[in-house]
Order: structure tokens, then C-alpha cells, then sequence
């Protein structure tokens, strides 16, 4: 185990070492700043972009500030208040297409309905003048095929800056299973590889202290959590997969059976907390505190803070990345992971700004991708908050070393969340403990032997990003496919606690055919022709 | 025989308002504010509706989106959770009248029974209190306290019941939304009943107490029928929103495995209508809520107009 980890950390540090400029991207530097500080363009970000928490608004943001000026042009920042849903914000402007913001990042939920967006002159066509006034972008796009294939339409507009993780699909598994090592230590066992060693451990774990496996519900509904063991490829939300060219839903699969048979199991005999449904980031820590917890899932985000938390509350909790469990035969069909092209942070320019505003914006956002908009997107300003590096790559200076605010970093950068940039892995390591790489070297690293395999697993099963449905699919999607999302989710609650016998075969089977009632043939026959488009751009 | 009737001739609408307008100028100058913001904030806004009858999009209006029909109000009744939002809407609300309505004037009463002043104004400030406290912190407050290991799981188990999370059991969501929502609101709520308890005449206790009439007998001749008006009033206004049960308590509260009694058509339509930019659907979804409620006022109007003599219009 410890060669593994050590393998998989090595090959991230060589990642990570490789210099900014082996992005090969364009310099920005005869370029930015623009003359055109008289100008002033509205940005909207709904998430990711958030001011710093010491911050009362972005004024006060040095990132947001020196946007402007790193530009040339004044931006005026549009924020969600705070506290309220990122989402239902956007929903909300976008219920008034006369009055958006010049441009609007858009937060996670992806943008299938870009097509519309055109088609309605909602968004700019960015086609006839990504190459000219977004060089670095257009650039960078043309370094990877599935870059540009995921930020067109099916017709080759352009629409949108897309976000993108430097070291490819390793941050996008960010979370899975997690284990105190002090307990695993005591009781004399490894980290648990399989399906069998895994629920020995919550076994062994509820007989020595009382614990149960337990996660924030925020995080374990999300599709696939621990369901590739089981071959299968959905928790509780719905979750559209893709094997071998054929689109179906992960929660009509079978290996979803499976996996929440195995759930209901382990609450039938007390070793699921009862508290999963309603438990979330905050609520979670009292009992990973208590010690009513040894072995859950979470991000190394969360796992970073847990150990942080139980250190500074003197208990002898040490937190670590568990491996995703695997079926006993070593098989696994699916991991929480992606391509590193985010699936949602993507600005499109509106129709409020007028063809000379359209050309501000474009260059505003071609910043990100150039060489110089990279450093300062994921780092802040040269020697203000990093510097270079012996190695050749950056490192905070004293004044981020020093700040022992929450994330400081987000102070005075913007690629830590995401947004319309490219994110640098070495960000995520000067952001994170050792303890939170080496869970996420973990997690990612599932067939470390084979990169292939690694990557159908950690993102080739996924419903692709940057698919776009027609303007009648669209429609017809309003109307039949509102509700089997919620079908989905109860159903995996009734299922888990036992108020429907997933392993009675006549309910599995009725489960199934409601699943028409739903609609779920067409709406599988729609995303089929969808992803049959995307998989031929 | 034939008889002289002297019959009354209504004047002209316009010219019996020419000439109150003239006797109560004033008036009518000071009730301009309110006929402005009931046009500009309650009655503009309805034109909206007609987005339920069309396939709104937001770039194309109101009027440059596509007509449907009731193509929004067909789908919603042929969506397989309508009578089930429908079941849990009615029985939320029902249980909320049924057990939440009396409450307050439960306590109204007794408390003006109650000569201890001490006594009654700190009953009164405990009970005011839960009022105060922003719902989303009562909401914690409850999701804490329903636990697995948290107070009532403990009494449970005290009396020999298993550790369990309430709010994940469906036939807990009911009694768990009635019963929170009475500790907090009941003080608030008895604040118009001690009001209206305090306009009853004290010489009709006294006529009843030289009757013979004991303090139950006082409290059901005099005090109920003094303040019964205002009962009725209110249970009016409450029946004419029967379909509003508050969605964000439901939303801070319920979970995936309460869908089945905690969905509701206000969380339906957050839903549809906010998260999933379904405007025409959630519009068409408020627009049935409101006919059902409007169905339900004017119902129960009629019904207290008959058997109290008293009602909203």
C-alpha cells in the first residue's frame, strides 16, 4: 500500500513540477493590460468566485480588484447574496434576459440547453470571433480534442469558457471512502481494498467503539459513491451513464441492486448511522468527534478539516483516504471522477453587451488561458502572495504562509473552486494537507497499472460534458422529465432503510416498470440521440 | 286592500360615489396609497398568469412564447406524484388547522382565566418566545433533537423503543410538522384572542355569575360566543389558504425518505419553478393552488355566514 501511494504521489509531483508554460499556452503579455479602463463590463459568477468570508464585498476582494486592473477594463462583479442557493439565483436572472450581466458564469448543472440560449439570442455565437479576440483560448482548446468537442454545440458554435483541471480527471475525484488509521492500526488491520475487507472494517470498527459508517448525505448521494464495487454506476441522484455507446440510467441498472442491497444490509444491523439522510458537512463533525464514526466517505476538502478539528480537540483521530473499495474479484465499474473539463463553471457572454462590449469580454476572458492569466487566476499577483520556486514553480510568499484565514488563498485567486480558467495542480497542493493528496492520489488512482482503464473507470462511463440537446428535445424534456430525478432519489431511501425489499424480486421488477410511468424509454431514447450527436462532432 | 308602498330607488352607481366623494373627500384622497400598491404589486402582476397557458420562455416574453393551452395543467395532472401532492397538501394543512387552530385559543383562555398576573405574563413570555426564533434555527433546533442520539430518540429508548432518526420515517413527518409548528406559533397566535377576550363586557360575566353560571358555564356562554366572531373571521382567512402550507419549513426539514408524506404542491413548485426553470409549470401549479383556495374561502364564508351570522363579506 505504502509503494502505491508513493508510486501514485510521485507521478503527481511530476505532474505537478512540469511548468506553467508546458500548457503551452499563449503569453498574454503584449496583450494585458488593455486600454480600456473607461469601459466597464458586468461579470456575473454564481459560484466559485465567492468574496473571501473576511470580505464584505467584492470591493474589498483583492482578486476581484485586481482583475480590473491586471485587465485593463472595470469589471463590476455580480455576487449571489450570500447564504442564498447559487442556482436559484441564476434562475432567476436568467428569468430577465434584458437586463444579465454582460457575462455570466454559470455554476454547477451543466448548460445542455446552450442550443436554446443561441437560438433565443439570449448568448453570443462566439464563432466568428473566438480566434481573433480569444486567441489563447481558442489555443488552448485546439491542445486537447475533447476540450473543444465539449465546448461547442452539435452545429461547432462556440459558446462559452469552459474550466479545466491542469493534471486532467485527478481532481475530479475529489471524495470517497475515508478511515481512521489510529483504529486501523489497533485492531491490526490495512486499509480495506475490497468489498469484503471494507465491511469487515465497519464490523470490526461497531464491535471496538461503537462506530458507524457514515457520510455527509450532500456527498454520498452523488452518483456513483461506492456503487462500482457492485458494477453499478448510481446512488441516489439520478445519474445518466454511457457504456460502450449505449446511454441508460444508473438507477434501472443492476448493479445499483446490488449496491443498495448491500446498504439496507448494513442498516438493518445497525452499522449505517440512521442520521445519513439528514447529516451534512457541519453536522457530521460532532460524531466524527465522538467517535461515532471510524470508517465514511467525504471529500479530502472535509478529511483536511476532520483531522484538523480532532487535533486541535487533542483526540487521537488521524483521518486518511481510504481506497475505493472494489468487488472481490478486483472488478469495479465506476468512481466519483471526470475528464478535468468542468462540468458546470462555464461563462458565456449575454446579449446585453452590445459586438464592441462582446469583443471586452471576450479578451477579459481570454486572460485565464493566457501564461500570465494562468499564474495570476490560481495564485494571485507575483511577488505579492507567491513567488518562483527553486524547482521552477510557485510558492506562497511569507504573506500567504502567514494568513491563517480559512482557503486565504481564495482572497486573492480564482481557480480553487472553479471557474472560467485552467486550474493548476500545484495550487491544489499548496492548498491541501499531505494527508488530503495522497486520499485524492488514492481515490484517482484505481488501475495506477493502466492509465486506460484508470480513465474509463474515473470518467468514460460518465454522461459527457458539453452535450446539447435540440430546441424539441429540450421542450419535450420540460414536459416528461420532471419528476423521475425525485423518483430516483426516494426510491434509494426506501430502498436503504428497508420500507421497499430490494432483494424481493417482484418489487425490483415493479420498481422497474414504474419507471415508465416516468417516462424513462423516451427520455433514454432522447439522450441516446444527444449523446449519438456529441459522440460524432 | 290595496296598499301604498313606499318602494326606495337605488341612485346610479357613479352618482352615489360622486356625491360620497364629495361628503368624505379625505377619505378618499387617504385610500389612494393602498388602490395604487394593490394595482402596482397584487393585480399588475396577475397578467403573469398567462404564462401558464404558454410555453414561457424567457427571451422570447410573455407574448413572444409559444400558446399551449392547458398543456402545463394536463401535465402536472398526469404527473405520477399529483395525487400524492395533493393527499400529503390537504393532510399537512388539515391536521395543522385541526390540532394548530384551537391551540391558541386553548391558551387564550386559559390564561384569562388565570388572576396570577406573574404567572400568566411569564407563561405568556415562554410561549411568545419560539415566535421569535428564525426558522431555520427552529428547524435545526428540531432536526437535532430528532436524531438518532438526539433528546427525543433518548426518551424513546428510555421507554424501550430503538434508536431512530424521526425525521427519516415518513409517518413521523406529519405529527413532527403539527407539533413544532404549534410550540412555535402558539403564543403568537393567542395574542388576537386575548385581544378580542379583553373587549368582552365584564357585566355579562357578572349577569352570568348572578345566574348561577360557574366558571365553565362562564367561559362557554360568555367568553366563547364574546370572542367567536373573531374565531370565525380567522378560520375563514386560514381556510381560504388551505393549500399554503409554509414550503420552507418543509424544504429545511424534509429528507429523501420523507418524500412520501412531506412533498407538497408549494415544494413541487419551488422546485419545477425555481431550480428547474419551469416557469409556465409552476405557474399553472399556483394558479390551481389558488382556484382550490379560493373554493375553500368562499365555501367556508358561506358556511359561517349561515350558522354564526358572521363572515368576510
Amino acid at each position: 500500500m505504502k509503494k502505491l501511494f508513493a508510486l501514485a504521489l510521485a507521478l503527481c509531483l511530476v505532474l505537478a513540477a512540469v511548468p506553467a508554460s508546458a500548457l503551452e499556452l499563449l503569453s498574454g503579455a503584449d496583450i494585458y493590460p488593455l486600454d480600456a479602463a473607461d469601459k466597464t463590463i458586468t461579470w456575473y459568477a454564481q459560484d466559485g468566485l465567492n468574496p473571501h468570508e473576511k470580505f464584505a464585498d467584492w470591493k474589498e476582494s483583492p482578486f476581484h480588484t485586481n482583475m480590473s486592473k491586471q485587465i485593463g477594463v472595470n469589471i463590476e462583479w455580480v455576487i449571489p447574496t450570500t447564504g442564498t442557493d447559487g442556482g436559484t439565483f441564476t434562475n432567476t436572472l436568467m428569468a430577465d434576459p434584458a437586463n444579465l450581466p454582460n457575462i455570466m458564469k454559470l455554476g454547477s448543472g451543466g448548460f445542455d440547453n446552450a442550443a436554446l440560449y443561441l437560438e433565443d439570442e439570449v448568448i453570443w455565437d462566439l464563432t466568428p470571433y473566438i480566434q481573433e479576440y480569444a486567441p489563447a483560448y481558442y489555443a488552448f482548446l485546439q491542445t486537447n480534442p475533447a476540450y473543444d468537442k465539449a465546448m461547442k454545440t452539435d452545429d461547432g458554435q462556440y459558446y462559452g469558457f469552459g474550466f479545466f483541471r491542469e493534471g486532467g480527471g485527478w481532481n475530479d475525484t475529489y471524495q470517497g471512502p475515508v478511515v481512521r488509521t489510529d483504529w486501523l492500526a489497533e485492531q491490526g488491520l490495512d486499509f480495506p481494498k475490497t468489498l469484503s475487507e471494507f465491511e469487515n472494517v465497519i464490523r470490526v470498527f461497531n464491535e471496538k467503539y461503537g462506530a458507524k459508517f457514515a457520510a455527509p448525505w450532500s456527498r454520498f448521494k452523488q452518483s456513483p459513491a461506492l456503487s462500482g464495487m457492485f458494477g453499478g454506476f448510481a446512488a441516489s441522484d439520478q445519474q445518466w451513464a454511457v457504456q460502450d455507446g449505449k446511454v441508460f440510467l444508473g438507477q434501472a441498472h443492476e448493479g445499483y441492486r446490488a449496491y443498495v442491497s448491500w446498504l439496507n444490509k448494513l442498516w438493518e444491523e445497525g452499522l449505517l448511522d440512521q442520521d445519513i439522510f439528514s447529516l451534512d458537512d457541519t453536522s457530521i463533525k460532532a460524531k466524527v468527534q465522538n467517535g461515532q464514526i471510524g470508517i465514511g466517505y467525504t471529500s479530502m476538502g472535509q478529511m483536511n478539516n476532520w483531522n484538523k478539528e480532532c487535533d486541535a480537540a487533542g483526540i487521537g483521530a488521524v483521518w486518511a483516504g481510504s481506497p475505493i473499495p472494489k468487488a472481490d474479484d478486483g472488478s469495479i465499474s465506476s468512481v466519483f471522477g471526470g475528464f478535468g473539463i468542468g462540468t458546470g463553471h462555464i461563462a458565456v457572454i449575454t446579449k446585453t453587451a452590445d459586438e464592441e462590449t462582446l469583443k471586452l469580454c471576450l479578451r477579459a476572458l481570454d486572460y485565464a488561458y493566457t501564461q500570465e492569466g494562468f499564474l495570476f487566476w490560481n495564485y494571485g499577483l507575483e511577488n505579492d502572495t507567491w513567488v518562483w520556486g527553486p524547482e521552477g514553480i510557485p510558492v506562497w510568499t511569507e504573506k500567504m504562509a502567514n494568513d491563517t484565514d480559512v482557503d486565504p488563498m481564495t482572497k486573492y485567486n480564482g481557480a480553487t473552486w472553479g471557474s472560467s480558467c485552467i486550474q493548476a495542480d500545484n495550487l491544489l497542493y499548496l492548498k491541501n494537507s499531505k494527508a488530503a493528496i495522497e486520499a485524492n492520489n488514492t481515490w484517482f488512482f484505481v488501475f495506477p497499472e493502466d492509465n486506460e482503464k484508470n480513465l474509463a473507470v474515473t470518467g468514460g462511463w460518465k454522461w459527457p460534458v458539453g452535450t446539447t440537446f435540440t430546441l424539441d428535445e429540450a421542450d419535450e424534456l420540460d414536459l416528461i422529465a420532471g419528476s423521475i430525478g425525485t423518483y430516483c432519489t426516494e426510491n434509494f431511501a426506501s430502498f436503504v432503510t428497508g420500507t421497499l425489499d430490494v432483494d424481493d424480486d417482484a418489487v425490483w421488477e415493479k420498481y422497474l416498470a414504474d419507471f415508465e410511468t416516468y417516462n424513462l424509454s423516451r427520455i433514454t431514447e432522447i439522450r441516446q440521440a444527444c449523446y449519438d450527436r456529441y459522440a460524432a462532432r | 286592500m290595496s296598499q301604498n308602498v313606499v318602494t326606495y330607488k337605488r341612485p346610479p352607481l357613479l352618482k352615489a360615489l360622486k356625491r360620497d366623494m364629495q361628503l368624505h373627500f379625505w377619505k378618499y384622497v387617504l385610500i389612494i396609497p393602498i388602490l395604487v400598491y394593490l394595482a402596482l404589486f397584487c393585480y399588475k402582476p396577475m397578467y403573469g398568469l398567462v404564462i401558464a397557458f404558454k410555453n414561457y420562455k424567457p427571451a422570447r416574453g410573455i407574448w413572444g412564447s409559444k400558446w399551449v393551452g392547458f398543456t402545463w395543467f394536463e401535465t402536472f395532472f398526469k404527473d405520477p406524484y399529483f395525487f400524492r401532492l395533493l393527499r400529503n397538501t390537504f393532510r399537512l394543512s388539515a391536521y395543522s388547522i385541526l390540532f394548530g387552530f384551537p391551540a391558541p385559543i386553548i391558551l387564550a383562555l386559559l390564561l384569562n382565566e388565570v388572576s396570577n398576573n406573574k404567572f400568566k405574563r411569564t407563561v405568556q413570555t415562554i410561549t411568545y418566545m419560539p415566535y421569535f426564533i428564525s426558522l431555520v434555527v427552529a428547524c435545526s433546533i428540531i432536526k437535532i433533537y430528532c436524531q438518532a442520539d438526539g433528546l427525543f430518540s433518548q426518551i424513546g429508548q428510555f421507554f424501550g423503543a430503538p434508536a431512530q432518526n424521526l425525521l427519516i420515517d415518513p409517518n413521523k413527518f406529519t405529527p413532527i410538522y403539527v407539533i413544532s409548528g404549534i410550540w412555535q406559533n402558539i403564543g403568537w397566535n393567542s395574542i388576537i384572542y386575548l385581544a378580542a377576550l379583553s373587549g368582552i363586557d365584564q357585566e355579562q360575566y357578572e349577569a352570568a355569575r348572578i345566574d348561577g353560571a360557574n366558571r365553565f358555564e362562564q367561559v362557554l356562554h360568555v367568553t366563547i360566543p364574546g370572542i367567536l366572531p373573531t374565531i370565525m373571521i380567522l378560520f375563514i382567512m386560514r381556510m381560504g389558504s388551505i393549500l399554503n402550507v409554509g414550503y420552507e419549513k418543509i424544504l429545511l426539514l424534509y429528507t429523501d425518505a420523507t418524500f412520501e408524506t412531506a412533498d407538497v404542491f408549494s415544494t413541487y413548485t419551488y422546485r419545477m419553478g425555481l431550480q428547474s426553470q419551469k416557469y409556465s409549470l409552476s405557474t399553472a401549479v399556483g394558479l390551481f393552488n389558488t382556484m382550490v383556495n379560493i373554493v375553500f374561502l368562499l365555501f367556508t364564508n358561506w358556511l359561517s355566514t349561515k350558522t354564526t351570522e358572521s363572515g368576510l363579506f
